[in-house]
């Protein structure tokens, strides 16, 4: 009785393994202690109205540069605080220096996915010299 | 007791009613609502390749100052040339092409010829005109200083119920010298377990 007691907790142990192992996705990641590059990084403003997917996918920093061309150019570094795989979109908008919104037919929201605890950087270059500000909207996938 | 139940009748019926979404609706076209199927590229995809392709050129050509003018103090001037669809589908390929032309007339560095294009003339009244022009008053067209040239490929697979289709935008930029000046690509991939998903 005590055979199949233990034997029992064996299959339970490898099926929850096996379980665990099939529906985490978590990304393991390498990179140098002490990054060469310079970042010119941005106090961020946010707005949650969809508190879940904040919770999911954090925004660790914006990173800003103009090269000579004069257009802005950012990069958006995020990470799924979850340990399974989240879809999201995110859409970016640009303003000129008076705030108005720089309307262009590329304007999408991108599909995007990252792994459990995976780390992307989303970037995006400006339209045009013009666009001095700029918005990004994380939302859900709509099915 | 009757009337009790009436009027949960009524909320109820009220409820359905007041939830039930209508039929069509307007969507923004750069919503997250868009209709996605698996086996064709939406309008959104082409979007999405359209702005990563004019993110590139404006990273790797008109922000550092390489994109050259055959004018002074003028913009570049693009003509565009084959853009061939090697997908199964019967596709506009200004769905791509136009987007990526608007953004880059926005630019302020780079504006499109509507005279000189592969296939003839995009306006043809206009390239009359021109004739006319270079006829009577002997003066010079001017020429592109590129040509847009690319190719839509497609590649589908399937494992189980799992389909997946993938999608290749293929772009290149050449001068008058026909040296590819820029180059880039954009691949979509999409899965789903029936033909038509949503995203």
């Amino acid at each position: 009785m005590k055979t199949f007691g233990s034997l029992a907790a064996v299959a339970l142990g490898a099926a929850v393994g096996l379980l665990s192992g099939c529906g985490s996705t978590a990304v393991n990641s390498v990179e140098p202690a002490q990054s060469s590059a310079q970042r010119a990084m941005l106090s961020d403003k946010c707005v949650f109205n969809d508190r879940s997917l904040a919770k999911a996918v954090r925004v660790l920093g914006i990173n800003t540069a103009t090269d000579q061309g004069g257009f802005l150019k950012i990069q958006i570094e995020v990470q799924n605080t979850t340990r399974s795989r989240k879809l999201f979109t995110y859409r970016i908008e640009w303003f000129d220096e008076h705030g108005i919104l720089i309307s262009l037919p590329t304007t999408v929201a991108t599909p995007r996915s990252l792994e459990g605890r995976d780390l992307a950087d989303i970037t995006a270059t400006a339209p045009t010299a013009k666009a001095k500000d700029f918005r990004i909207q994380f939302l859900e996938p709509v099915s | 007791m009757k009337s009790t139940l009436t009027s949960a009748a009524l909320a109820a019926t009220a409820l359905i009613v007041g939830c039930s979404s209508p039929k069509t609706t307007y969507v923004e076209p750069g919503s997250s609502r868009l209709v996605t199927n698996v086996d064709q590229i939406n309008i959104q995809d082409f979007a999405q390749a359209a702005d990563t392709m004019v993110n590139s050129l404006i990273d790797n050509l008109i922000n550092p100052g390489q994109l050259k003018s055959g004018v002074p103090d003028q913009p570049a001037l693009l003509a565009i040339s084959r853009i061939q669809n090697n997908t199964g589908t019967q596709l506009d390929t200004d769905l791509l092409v136009k987007k990526m032309r608007v953004a880059l007339l926005r630019t302020g560095k780079v504006q499109t010829s509507t005279t000189i294009a592969y296939g003839g003339a995009e306006d043809p009244l206009m390239a009359e005109e021109e004739k006319n022009n270079q006829f009577f008053n002997d003066k010079p067209k001017r020429r592109p200083d590129y040509t847009l040239s690319g190719k839509i490929i497609e590649d589908r697979t399937r494992a189980g119920n799992v389909r997946q289709s993938a999608f290749v935008f293929q772009l290149s930029l050449s001068s008058r010298d026909g040296i590819g000046v820029w180059e880039d690509e954009k691949t979509i991939v999409k899965q789903g377990s029936r033909p038509t998903v949503g995203f």
